[in-house]
């Protein structure tokens, strides 16, 4: 088990895998962490060395991710709502933000578009 | 017009054929004419009895042959005594057909004797097709006359060649297709100048050119090598099956360019390429390739697929409403 | 009264009440004039359901014939690793194969003897497991159905026979030569089983052998990778990769490696010690991948060693011929799967072990690639896998214009065509320009196609005396195979063997 930003990681699972378990870490985001440190794409999370895993965590604990990034991203609708943009009552409404049809298939957006979004 | 109606013409007819009715019914006629008339019915012979029932206005009198007399142009009037078809079967809808199909029976009933050459062996002609012959008649002939026809035109054609009377030969002429696509034999084909045979197959979607030199034994498909264009061996083994059953696949060398369809397709479109190749080197291999089945085309294609059809065939669930 | 209808009507209609209907004494029982189902369910007088309850129309009629679903056997998934495994397992040899009789094995003799040449000759027992280090053997070639793992003398292994023969026998002709070759040929047509065959005379003649199995898993971002160094930041070095190489190497060549002593100094290395053999040298980099590279390099510097460094001649003894095989040469002409610190694609040449293999077979460098002789065998496939790079095929097509005489001013030598996006680094490293030193030749190249008709009939010959085939073996048969196999393709000659044996 190697601690990686406080997350307990099984030593078989693929590295990558285990940053992209991080909110706001995706594919891109991921490969190019590794890159940064030289691990190739199929290393093990059990085959970094200590320096590897300390500089992961480093780098991780200086982007905005997780919490830090749920926050920003509800402040940032909060303020779309208080400063009274069609994207804030959008959001509000629970219809589509960004100008798609709403005869058929808002399903997504009544399900996630609120002030208070659940992320 | 009168002579239109059938009714008519038989009026006439019998008005001609029967000049004793003929006479009642025209009492003031000129002097000679009557005479002799009446000499005929008071010499009541068997003969003349005979030609009283049949008697026609043109036929002669046997015994009392006279000068006619001189026709009055003046008071000749244009209208012939009957008017005769030039054919026979004028009145069979179909005369022409008729015409033609009398001439050869007749030509077959006159020649029957002659010596005759098994069918496979007489001369190959191509007939006119049913279509073609309408068209050069300008008759709807029915199709079963048409093959009756057909069938003296075959055994006149088996007459031995040597033999065939000219006649014979230019009324069989009549039923040849313009042109006679099978009159002349195609060249056979040759090596080119540098020792090459070329042979061209299709099969479903693919087409194939085989050139055929003498060689060891090397197979290039489009410039590959046979493992590397074929996969499967099954497919490299009817690719070369020509040369397999023949024994000659270390004798040759094969190039082959080839196109479209699939890896079966392919590789049998260069087998039929391949035999029709080997044919021309080797032209005594044909009843072993025959038998082998590699110079038999398979003209099965892909079969259409038709709208309201999920396929060629299949239709869509039968669904109650 | 006499009804409108006819029963006949009626009952076909629609399934009637029973009641409706005659008893079934009451009709006659003679021929059926109604074939409709719905009339005769109502007369047979078995019937339970009676003539009420019909199903409907292409339903299913009763409720036992639903697709009941069958319960997933849930079984555990095998170990880690025991797939790969069995994918990688190479089996040597069939006991149900038989015995062939007479049959040679490899050695000194047998492996420039042209008499020999198209017939089987077995590799020695004692070699199979020094082979298998170097992993010589690959899991798709048909080893696991003869009785012992066997090779076809084919021309060009007498060739490179002689030449081993040349590099150290006894003759007057003896010396440190060198030959580079790349031999490329379509898949299936024995680049890799050349290699080994290479492989096993080198083992014979007491080289030491180096061997990269698959260069395609250098590049292709399965192994560990770091920066050489804080000078060299674009250079990359891999550990794991090159601790697997010092591994291979030390036991396949262990008996040459243990009688070797260090004889050179290593001041980047502490642990070596004065009198130490090579063998243990090597292990410290197995031991310690962190210090591979490094320790590949003393290694390499100790076997291309001419003379021992000063105050450490009790040491040195002359040391013996190399050969480095690589297998699959083309995946290192392009951009590696790697990355660098900015997300771009390492060069595979940029990968130091890459570098290394590379610089040996490029001809005209200052210092000779093997001073004590040796061969470079590099193996590359022309078909699909490796894809191909423009810049290697024209080194390929110009190594084979060169070999048939034409000049570098002559129009038809093969230039880069305008516009081609060539990659530099590739035509640069492979070049050949003039030899410097008299014992190295220039870059050869060997076309691999199809073996001839003899060795393919002395092959398929092997396969009849174990057993394997119930045929004659005609010059016929031999040369309607060797067609088949596309012009004698040995991997597809083997395959077509096999075939028939399970047709058979």
């Amino acid at each position: 088990m190697v601690f990686i930003l406080g997350v307990n990681f099984p030593e078989r699972n693929l590295v990558k895998k285990a940053l992209q378990s991080f909110f706001g870490i995706g594919n891109d985001t991921s490969a190019r962490l590794l890159a940064r440190y030289h691990i190739h794409p199929t290393c093990k999370v059990g085959e970094l060395a200590n320096k590897q895993v300390l500089d992961l965590t480093a780098a991780l604990s200086d982007m905005k991710i997780e919490n830090d990034l749920r926050r920003k991203v509800l402040d940032d609708i909060k303020r779309l709502r208080e400063t009274g943009t069609t994207r804030g009552r959008r959001h509000a409404l629970g219809l589509p933000v960004r100008g798609q049809r709403t005869r058929t298939q808002i399903k997504t957006a009544i399900k996630l578009n609120r002030v208070d979004r659940r992320l | 017009m009168a002579w239109s109606s059938s009714n008519c013409v038989v009026h006439a007819m019998q008005s001609i054929r029967s000049p004793t009715v003929l006479r009642a019914l025209l009492p003031q006629q000129s002097a000679a004419r009557p005479n002799i008339l009446r000499k005929v019915s008071l010499l009541p012979t068997p003969l003349q009895q005979r030609t009283n029932v049949r008697n026609y206005a043109t036929e002669l009198q046997p015994g009392e042959v006279q000068a006619a007399a001189e026709i009055d142009f003046e008071q000749f009037k244009a209208r012939p005594a009957r008017i005769v078809p030039v054919s026979p079967s004028y009145f069979s809808g179909i005369p022409k057909f008729y015409d033609h199909l009398l001439q050869i029976e007749r030509l077959l009933a006159q020649h029957t004797t002659l010596p005759t050459v098994p069918p496979s062996e007489a001369p190959r002609r191509a007939w006119m097709k049913i279509a073609q012959f309408r068209e050069h008649l300008g008759e709807e002939v029915p199709t079963k006359k048409y093959m009756g026809l057909l069938k003296v035109v075959y055994r006149l054609n088996c007459i031995d060649p040597k033999l065939l009377p000219a006649e014979v030969d230019a009324a069989l002429q009549e039923f040849v297709r313009p042109g006679n696509p099978l009159g002349e034999k195609p060249k056979p084909r040759e090596l080119d100048g540098m020792g090459r045979a070329r042979g061209k197959g299709k099969r479903k979607e693919s087409h194939a050119v085989v050139y055929l030199v003498e060689g060891e034994g090397e197979v290039l498909v489009n410039g590959k090598t046979l493992n590397e264009v074929f996969p499967r061996v099954h497919d490299r083994e009817s690719a070369t099956w020509a040369l397999r059953c023949s024994a000659r696949l270390d004798k040759y060398n094969v190039f082959a360019r080839v196109k479209g369809g699939g890896t079966t397709g392919q590789a049998e479109a260069i087998t039929l390429a391949l035999a029709r190749a080997l044919m021309i080197h080797e032209p005594g291999l044909k009843p072993i390739l025959r038998k082998a089945g590699v110079i038999t085309v398979d003209p099965r294609r892909v079969e259409r697929k038709k709208p309201g059809h999920m396929k060629a065939r299949k239709m869509p669930t039968w669904v109650k409403r | 009264m006499v009804s409108p209808f006819c029963w006949g009507c009626l009952t076909r209609l629609r399934p009637t009440p029973r009641t409706l209907l005659p008893s079934p004494s009451s009709v006659s029982r003679g021929p059926a004039f109604h074939t409709s189902a719905v009339f005769h369910a109502g007369l047979r007088p078995g019937s339970g359901r009676g003539a009420t309850a019909v199903s409907k129309f292409r339903q299913p009629s009763n409720a036992s014939m639903k697709k009941r679903k069958k319960p997933v056997e849930k079984s555990r998934p095998p170990p880690v690793g025991e797939r790969k495994a069995i994918r990688k397992r190479i089996v040597l040899s069939n006991p149900n194969a038989l015995e062939v009789e007479g049959l040679q094995e490899l050695s000194e003799e047998t492996m420039v003897d042209s008499r020999l040449h198209g017939t089987a000759l077995a590799l020695p027992v004692p070699m199979l497991d020094q082979l298998r280090a170097v992993q010589a053997f690959k899991p798709n070639q048909g080893w696991s159905i003869f009785r012992r793992p066997c090779t076809i003398l084919r021309q060009e292994t007498l060739q490179l026979g002689r030449f081993f023969d040349k590099v150290s026998g006894d003759g007057e002709h003896k010396g440190p030569f060198v030959k580079k070759k790349i031999i490329s040929g379509p898949s299936k047509s024995g680049k890799s089983v050349l290699l080994l065959q290479a492989m096993a005379m080198g083992f014979i003649k007491k080289w030491v052998v180096f061997t990269i199995p698959e260069a395609q898993e250098l590049v292709s971002a399965t192994s560990s990778y770091a920066p050489l160094s804080e000078e060299q930041p674009h250079l990359y070095v891999q550990n794991e990769a090159t601790a697997a190489l010092l591994s291979r190497t030390v036991v396949a060549n262990k008996a040459v490696l243990s009688k070797l002593r260090v004889s050179q100094d290593h001041p980047a290395l502490s642990a070596v010690t004065p009198g130490m053999t090579l063998e243990g040298l090597a292990n410290l980099g197995v031991q310690d991948p962190a210090s591979a590279w490094t320790v590949f390099q003393a290694l390499w510097g100790e076997l291309t060693a001419t003379a021992a460094a000063p105050g450490l001649e009790k040491n040195f003894t002359p040391r013996p011929p190399i050969l480095v095989t690589v297998d699959g040469l083309g995946h290192w002409m392009t951009e590696s799967k790697y990355r660098d610190a900015e997300f771009k694609l390492v060069h595979s040449h940029d990968l130091v072990l890459v570098r290394h293999f590379l610089r040996l077979l490029k001809p005209g460098g200052d210092q000779p690639a093997l001073p004590n002789g040796g061969a470079l065998l590099y193996a590359t496939s022309t078909t699909m896998n490796p894809p191909s790079v423009y810049a290697f095929d024209l080194i390929l097509k110009r190594a084979a214009a060169r070999a048939a005489g034409f000049k570098f001013n002559d129009p038809r030598f093969p230039r880069a065509e305008a516009y081609s996006n060539i990659d530099p680094r590739v035509l640069e490293a492979l070049t050949s320009q003039k030899s410097k030193h008299a014992q190295e030749k220039k870059l050869g190249h060997q076309v691999l196609g199809g073996v001839t008709h003899d060795e393919a009939r002395g092959f398929m010959e092997y396969f009849a005396r174990s057993g394997l085939l119930q045929e004659t073996i005609s010059d016929e048969w031999v040369s309607e195979k060797w067609t088949l196999a596309g012009g004698g393709v040995i991997g597809e000659l083997e395959r077509i063997g096999r075939r028939l044996r399970v047709a058979a």
